[in-house]
């Protein structure tokens, strides 16, 4: 008998001018983890939504223990025995946990055109109770929970039925350390039962610590399938960048004296409910870290510090005395702000690379009449995505097209183009790969040295080490500890103080 | 056991939240009429009779909440319930079919109509505020043309559902089936899975298309039971055209914000029919003090307002549109 599960042959994909898959063709075996990666853009997502029947590939075919599948939609792709947990949120509002689970699959539920929603909840409770999620409550309102206990409402979602491949694509960035955890545990319990993880992940350690096997794709064709056991991490980048990935990753800096200049300062603020009285100083060319657990506040610090807090009390005083209570104080005082949901709370995904580009800048490029020139916001969006590499056909595409770390370049972009002095980056790698990555990581580094003060909020510990001059760690919506850069430190010392 | 207790206690919790504010808009805008103008409203027998006049508009309202929940909307409404109607006295009367054809007709034309609306939305892909005001114009032609440009009366032996316990029984079976589809059937999770994200829904399987014409087709047979009570009601029905239909859109349409506004608390049907019937007592407040039509509809919008704003409690952050 075969071990092959799927064969990928010959799969191409394009939208519009852009290919995003040229001839792909690897086998993918039964009763392992198969990792996919590559630089953002590469085609990763785009081939795993085609197996899924969330796009439809334009050429090739995928062959499941062979038999050609073509699923038009997740439920058909389900019945064909494949799922999928996507990168950003899957589960839909308006609906019971119980409803989400089973959306699309209510039919074992209805009798005579009649739903047996006691029935379907029963159900529901038992797997959730199975997979050790018995916080959660079939009846409840999905509303009712946050983002990761949502998350793993999807994880049951997509394997409670027992397909033959589970696809999770950028899940694990969106999850806590815990959460994580219980991904891992499901992941191998998928190996273990002889079915196969198809697993995406910008993180090249979790990767090689849980993937048998590894496909490697760039600019949508394919590279190279290694065995994870016989490649280290500079191999996986050399294979997705194409050439050796050289020079700093993070800072190579240790014991370079701070100035003393403080540019914002955070006295006593609380959020109720979330952070209880933060107080710390920024200071100029500093990177000031801040980490902890997901739920533990520190994501709220960085709203605060740019006005956007609900409820907030206390102050964030900027050098020249002004206090900082709402978004346009803070961006006319040259503060930036970078969220960690990006597609919801960064950008205008309706709208083109270059109004996103522009928008906070339109004040500064409006004509005396105040009137915008389109030359003049083309010129302005040109520069500053072609600064940060942006990969795009033009800045007239729509945002809603980029990948992941594309839109996060033109997050970045954005506020480069505004020159801001204070920029507040709540994890601004998540999703994103490791050429992007270290892109970024350099910009930061040389925002510094120019005089530009940074808070970098992030769960990854490594970058939050390798990059901050001095780290914050939050516990329960509290400052727990406050670190310095020294080059001792590791992942443990910031646990410790985490958890 | 005990979370699931704890499951139960909160869900009667948030029901019964939504049952005391809305019995406490009952009371409060009975209790400053009945101040106003303690003699001629508020009694007993009068607040019946509010009701009973509520139940009209609150059947079109469970109808076109499957529309508006997900997302869509219908400025045909009143033209719906005017050609429902005058299809409907035409079957009992003209072709003598009585109750059946009464009934039949109107809530088959009102289907159609939501059947039309709904195709045209979806082939035309443009937004079902456009589509239904353009065949709005079309209902109302069409019903002007049937009836003549006379006005049509039911029978006076044909008017049992305007009068209890006819247009009781006739509304709560509305309200049950409503319940039914929205609570019980693949339908109502669907509705709520497309309102919620429509692409989403898609990737789910859903025939996103096929189910936004059901939303219509249930709207228009819901507006086509309220047609039978209309005109059983009102006993006679005028085919006006020029968009002057649209006023009967009024009433059906703030009910369906208040199963938007308690949607949150499981109980979007109840709240749409006590919701209509505090409109009601608005109406019938302004009416016993006399009040001009214009003070009357400028203090019922008011009302409305105070009332949508007061139930529906929007998280700090959430965006409005």
């Amino acid at each position: 008998m075969s071990d092959i599960r799927l064969e990928i042959k010959d799969v191409s994909k394009a939208f519009g001018i852009t290919k995003a898959l040229s001839s792909v063709s690897f086998n993918i075996n039964k009763g392992e983890i198969h990792a996919l990666i590559g630089e953002n853009g590469s085609g990763k997502s785009t081939l795993t939504n085609s197996l899924a029947g969330i796009y439809q590939k334009d050429w090739g075919s995928f062959i499941l223990d062979g038999k050609e599948v073509n699923p038009v939609n997740q439920v058909e792709a389900n019945n064909e025995g494949i799922s999928i947990i996507v990168q950003e949120l899957g589960t839909l509002d308006g609906l019971t946990v119980a409803e989400n689970i089973f959306l699309g699959h209510e039919e074992k539920f209805v009798k005579f055109g009649i739903k047996n929603t006691a029935s379907m909840n029963r159900k529901a409770n038992e797997l959730l109770k199975q997979y050790g999620f018995d916080r959660i409550k079939a009846s409840d309102m999905i509303e009712h929970y946050n983002f990761e206990d949502r998350k793993l409402v999807e994880i049951v979602k997509a394997t409670y039925f027992g397909p033959k491949i589970v696809v999770i694509d950028e899940t694990t960035t969106a999850l806590s350390r815990e959460g994580r955890e219980e991904l891992y545990k499901h992941m191998k319990r998928i190996r273990e039962e002889g079915n196969t993880v198809i697993f995406i992940s910008h993180d090249l350690p979790e990767v090689l610590s849980l993937s048998d096997t590894i496909t490697v794709l760039r600019d949508g064709l394919y590279i190279d399938t290694v065995k994870s056991s016989e490649i280290d991490e500079d191999g996986l980048k050399k294979l997705m960048v194409g050439r050796d990935v050289t020079g700093g990753y993070y800072r190579a800096d240790y014991g370079e004296k701070v100035s003393d200049e403080v540019v914002m300062k955070v006295e006593n603020v609380t959020v109720p409910g979330i952070i209880s009285n933060i107080s710390f100083e920024l200071h100029k060319g500093e990177i000031l870290g801040f980490g902890g657990l997901s739920e533990s506040g520190m994501h709220e610090v960085g709203k605060a510090c740019f006005g956007a807090s609900f409820d907030r009390e206390g102050k964030v005083t900027l050098a020249d005395g002004t206090q900082v209570n709402d978004i346009p104080t803070a961006i006319s005082h040259s503060i930036a702000y970078t969220s960690k949901d990006r597609d919801n709370e960064s950008l205008v995904m309706n709208q083109s690379i270059r109004d996103n580009i522009c928008l906070p800048s339109l004040d500064d490029l409006a004509n005396k009449a105040h009137m915008l020139s389109d030359k003049k916001l083309k010129s302005f969006a040109d520069e500053f995505a072609a600064k940060m590499s942006t990969k795009m056909q033009s800045v007239d595409q729509f945002v809603s097209n980029l990948s992941g770390g594309n839109k996060q370049k033109v997050v970045l972009a954005r506020w480069i183009g505004k020159d801001s002095d204070i920029l507040v980056l709540d994890s601004p790698t998540r999703g994103i790969d490791i050429k992007v990555k270290q892109d970024i990581y350099q910009l930061m580094d040389r925002m510094r040295k120019s005089g530009k003060s940074i808070i970098m909020i992030s769960e990854e510990l490594m970058e939050l080490i390798g990059m901050c001059d001095r780290i914050i760690i939050m516990k329960d919506g509290q400052i727990n500890g406050e670190l310095m850069r020294n080059k001792d430190m590791d992942e443990n010392t910031l646990i410790a103080k985490m958890v | 056991m005990n979370t699931s207790t704890e499951t139960a206690g909160k869900k009667i919790s948030g029901q019964v939240k939504g049952y005391l504010l809305l019995i406490l808009l009952v009371i409060i805008s009975w209790g400053i009429f009945k101040i106003i103008t303690p003699n001629n409203f508020g009694s007993a027998k009068n607040m019946l009779s509010y009701f009973e006049a509520s139940l009209l508009a609150a059947v079109g309202a469970v109808g076109f909440y499957f529309v508006m929940v997900m997302g869509m909307f219908d400025f045909s409404i009143g033209a719906n319930i005017m050609l429902s109607a005058i299809v409907g006295c035409v079957f009992a009367g003209r072709f003598g079919l009585g109750y059946f054809g009464l009934v039949v007709g109107a809530i088959l034309t009102g289907a159609l109509v939501g059947l039309l609306n709904g195709t045209f939305y979806v082939k035309l892909r443009i937004p079902s505020m456009i589509v239904t005001t353009g065949l709005a114009l079309i209902y109302e032609s069409i019903a002007n043309f049937i009836a003549g440009g006379v006005e049509q009366t039911l029978p006076s032996n044909l008017r049992a559902f305007g009068q209890m316990p006819g247009n009781l029984i006739l509304a709560v079976i509305a309200f049950a089936i409503a319940y039914l589809i929205l609570n019980y059937t693949k339908i109502g999770t669907y509705t709520y899975a497309i309102g919620s994200n429509e692409f989403v829904a898609k990737n789910m399987g859903i025939k996103v298309n096929k189910y936004k014409i059901l939303a219509f087709i249930i709207s228009g047979a819901f507006l086509g039971i309220m047609a039978v009570l209309t005109i059983s009601y009102g006993s006679s029905m005028v085919a006006v055209t020029g968009m002057a239909s649209m006023s009967r859109n009024f009433v059906p349409t703030m009910g369906c914000f208040f199963g938007l506004a308690f949607k949150k608390y499981g109980m979007p049907i109840p709240a749409i029919i006590i919701g209509e019937f505090v409109i009601n007592i608005i109406f019938f407040g302004f009416i016993a003090l006399g009040a001009p039509t214009a003070i009357q509809d400028v203090i019922t919008g008011l009302a409305l307002l105070v009332i949508v704003t007061v139930t529906t409690k929007v998280a700090k952050g959430e965006i409005v549109k």
